[in-house]
C-alpha cells in the first residue's frame, strides 16, 4: 500500500477550506441580494423608526458592509448563525435539533440502497450482454428517473392510506412526549420504513451502474480465468474474485453518493415531514427566515465538502494505482 | 484581410465539407454503434414520440387547454363532482378524468410535454455549451494557470449542494422557467467539464494532435478542428444525462412550490394535486404525470448510458 504524501493531503485540505470560505461568502452575497432586508419579517407597520433602528442594531445591520462581512465570515466559521427571525431562537440550536434526525434517516437508507445496488450491479455486470442484464439495467434506469416525491406519495397512499400499515410521515407519534427505550426504537423504525424504502427504491440504480461497469471490465481479466481453472465454482469466482476487485470505484463513489443523497434530503424530508435539515431549509425559505435558510444551506455544503475530502483520502488509500502529488 | 475573405468565399463549399468531415465521420460511427443498443433506440423513439406530441399538441389534445368540464361557472352540484374520474362522452369526454377545476388531465398532460422537453433540452444544451468548451480548454492547457483556475472553480462549485443551491437561487431571482433552467445549469455544467477534460488529456497525447502541432496549427485550430469533434460524442452523453436530471429537478422544485404556475407542466400538475389535497383520492390525476416524468427522464438516461456502453472500447462483444 502506498502512503499518501503530506503535500497532496495538504493541498486537498487547502482546497476544502477555500471551498467553505467561498460558500460562506456566497451566503453573505445571497443575504444581501435578497429583495428587502433580512429583518423584514420582524418589522411591523406600527413601529417607530427608533424601534426599527433598534432591531437593526441587534442584528448588526447598521455597520459598514465590510465589517458586516468580516463578522459574518468569522461567526459562520464558528457555526454561529445568529438568531432565527422566525422563532428568535439561536439558529445553531435549531440546526442541532435537526441534524440527528437527518443522520438517523439517511444512514440506513444509504446502506440499504448501496447494498442493493452493489449486489444487483455485480450480478448484471457478470451476466453482461444477456437479457437479464438488459432487463435489470432498464428497470434500474427507469426507477432512477421516478420523481422521488411521487413515489413517496404512492407508497404512502398504498401502505398508509389504504392499508394503514405504516404512518404517513414524521418521526415519532404525535401528542406523546416520553417513551420507554424499546418503545422509542420500535416507533422510530416503524416511522422510518416508508422513507427508507422509497429512498432505496429510487436510488439503487446509482451504485448499480458503477458496479456493473467495473464488473464488465473485470469479467475479461486473466485472474478470473485462472480462478475458474483452479476449480472454484461460478458464484465464488463472481463474488470473491470478480466483485472484490471491482469494488474500489463503488466505495469511493459511495461517499459522493452520500453527498448526493443529502442533496435530496430537501425533498425526502418534506414528503415524509421528517424533522431534518432539508425540511428546515424549505420551511425557512418559505417563512422568509433567511438566517436559518442560509445556515441550513451552509451546513449541507460543509457536509458535502467534508465528504469529498474523505473520498479523496480514502480513494488514494485503497487504490494503490493512483498517483499523488501531481494533479489533484 | 480582404483577400483572405475572398479566398474563403471562393472555397466555401469544399472548406465547409472538409471542416465538417471529421465530425460527420464521428457522428456516423457513433450512430452505427448507437443503433446496436436496443435500449438507446427505445429511448430515442420515446423522445421522438413525446416531441411529436409536444409539437402537435393542439391537434392531438381532445380539448383546448382552457377547456373546463362544466364551463368556468359550474353549478354547485356539478362542482361537487370534480375532480371527475375518467369519462368517455357522458357527461363529457375526458379519457383521463379532470382536475379540481374541470381541466382535462390528458389535455394538460399533452401540453405539459412542451415544458418538460423545453426545460430538459435547454438545460442539457446550455450545460454542454458551458461545460464542453471549458473542459476542452482546461484539458488542452493542462498544468497551466488556465487549467488550474478552471479546476479550482469546478472544485468549489462541486462543494455546493445541488438542489438547495437551485432552491435558494430560484427563490431569490424569482420563480420563472428561465431562472429554473439557469439555476440547474449553474451546477450541471461541472460534470461535462470534468469528463471532457479527462478525455482531452488523453487525446492531446495522441499522434494526430502532435502532428497538427508540428505542422504549426494554432491552439484554437487544434482545439476546434481536431479535439472538439472527438469529444462531441462524450459531450452528447452528458447532454442527455443533464437533460434527464433537469426534468427531475424541475419536478422536485414544482413539488416544493417553486414553479411557474401560469404554465402547465407535469410538475405543476403534481403540485396542484398536492395543494388541493386529492393525492389519495384521485389516482387518475396522480399517476399519469409521474409516469410521464419518469418516462421522459428515463429515455434521456437510456440514450446517455447506452452511448456510454457502446463507446467503451471492448464492450461490444
Amino acid at each position: 500500500m502506498v502512503r499518501i504524501t503530506g503535500r497532496y493531503l495538504l493541498r486537498r485540505v487547502a482546497i476544502s477550506v477555500v471551498t467553505v470560505y467561498v460558500l460562506a461568502s456566497l451566503l453573505f452575497v445571497l443575504m444581501h441580494a435578497m429583495p428587502g432586508s433580512p429583518i423584514d419579517a420582524l418589522v411591523g407597520p406600527g413601529m417607530t423608526s427608533e424601534q426599527i433602528e433598534n432591531i437593526k442594531q441587534r442584528f448588526g445591520l447598521n455597520q459598514p458592509l465590510w465589517r458586516q462581512y468580516i463578522e459574518f465570515i468569522t461567526s459562520v466559521t464558528l457555526f454561529d448563525f445568529g438568531y432565527s427571525v422566525q422563532t428568535l431562537e439561536p439558529v445553531r440550536d435549531r440546526l442541532l435539533d435537526r441534524f440527528v434526525p437527518t443522520l438517523v434517516l439517511f444512514a440506513p437508507a444509504f446502506m440499504l440502497q448501496y447494498s442493493m445496488g452493489t449486489i444487483i450491479g455485480t450480478f448484471l455486470g457478470w451476466k453482461r450482454g444477456t437479457k437479464t442484464d438488459l432487463g435489470g439495467f432498464t428497470t434500474g434506469l427507469f426507477m432512477y428517473s421516478i420523481p422521488f416525491f411521487w413515489l413517496g406519495w404512492i407508497l404512502v397512499g398504498v401502505f398508509s392510506y389504504e392499508l394503514g400499515l405504516f404512518p404517513s410521515g414524521s418521526m415519532m407519534p404525535a401528542f406523546t412526549s416520553s417513551f420507554g427505550w424499546v418503545e422509542a426504537v420500535t416507533n422510530l423504525l416503524w416511522h422510518m420504513t416508508l422513507p427508507v424504502l422509497s429512498l432505496a427504491l429510487v436510488g439503487w440504480a446509482g451504485p448499480m451502474l458503477i458496479m456493473r461497469t467495473t464488473m464488465q471490465d473485470v469479467v475479461d481479466a486473466d485472474y478470473i480465468d485462472f480462478a475458474r481453472a483452479q476449480g472454484y465454482d461460478e458464484p465464488t469466482v463472481m463474488t470473491r474474485f470478480g466483485a472484490r476487485n471491482a469494488l474500489i470505484p463503488v466505495v469511493t463513489q459511495g461517499i459522493i453518493g452520500i453527498a448526493f443523497m443529502i442533496d435530496g434530503s430537501v425533498i425526502v424530508e418534506t414528503v415524509f415531514s421528517w424533522p431534518g435539515i432539508g425540511q428546515l431549509l424549505v420551511d425557512a425559505i418559505f417563512a422568509k427566515d433567511l438566517p436559518t435558510a442560509l445556515a441550513a444551506f451552509y451546513t449541507l455544503g460543509v457536509l458535502i465538502v467534508a465528504l469529498r475530502l474523505v473520498t479523496d483520502v480514502v480513494y488514494t488509500m485503497i487504490d494503490p494505482r493512483i498517483e499523488f502529488g501531481g494533479e489533484a | 484581410m480582404a483577400t483572405e475573405t475572398k479566398e474563403v468565399e471562393a472555397d466555401t463549399g469544399s472548406a465547409m465539407r472538409e471542416r465538417l468531415y471529421p465530425f460527420v465521420v464521428g457522428v456516423r460511427r457513433t450512430w452505427k454503434q448507437f443503433t446496436q443498443s436496443k435500449l438507446g433506440v427505445l429511448g430515442l423513439f420515446i423522445i421522438a414520440a413525446i416531441s411529436f406530441i409536444a409539437v402537435f399538441a393542439p391537434y392531438i389534445a381532445p380539448h383546448p387547454l382552457e377547456w373546463q368540464a362544466f364551463g368556468n361557472n359550474p353549478t354547485f352540484q356539478q362542482a361537487s363532482q370534480l375532480p371527475h374520474p375518467p369519462a368517455f362522452g357522458d357527461p363529457f369526454f375526458a379519457p383521463l378524468g379532470t382536475d379540481h377545476l374541470g381541466h382535462g388531465i390528458l389535455t394538460q398532460l399533452i401540453y405539459g410535454s412542451r415544458t418538460a422537453l423545453f426545460i430538459g433540452l435547454a438545460a442539457g444544451i446550455l450545460s454542454s455549451l458551458v461545460g464542453v468548451p471549458l473542459g476542452v480548454i482546461s484539458g488542452y492547457y493542462s498544468n497551466t494557470w488556465v487549467d488550474e483556475g478552471i479546476q479550482r472553480v469546478v472544485d468549489v462549485m462541486y462543494g455546493l449542494p445541488f438542489l438547495p443551491l437551485v432552491i435558494v437561487l430560484v427563490f431569490i431571482n424569482g420563480v420563472t422557467t428561465t431562472n429554473i433552467i439557469l439555476g440547474i445549469v449553474a451546477k450541471s455544467w461541472l460534470n461535462n467539464a470534468i469528463v471532457v477534460r479527462g478525455q482531452v488529456l488523453s487525446l492531446s497525447k495522441r499522434p494526430f494532435v502532435e502532428a497538427a502541432e508540428a505542422s504549426g496549427a494554432s491552439d484554437f485550430r487544434i482545439m476546434w478542428r481536431h479535439i472538439l469533434p472527438n469529444v462531441l460524442p462524450l459531450g452528447f452523453i452528458y447532454l442527455a444525462q443533464d437533460a434527464a436530471f433537469a426534468i427531475l429537478i424541475q419536478a422536485s422544485l414544482a413539488f416544493l412550490g417553486l414553479a411557474d404556475f401560469t404554465q402547465v407542466s407535469w410538475g405543476t400538475m403534481l403540485q396542484w394535486i398536492q395543494v388541493q389535497g386529492y393525492i389519495y383520492t384521485a389516482p387518475w390525476w396522480l399517476i399519469p404525470p409521474g409516469i410521464m416524468i419518469a418516462l421522459l427522464a428515463a429515455s434521456f438516461y437510456f440514450i446517455g448510458y447506452s452511448l456510454e456502453d457502446v463507446m467503451k472500447p471492448g464492450s461490444n462483444q
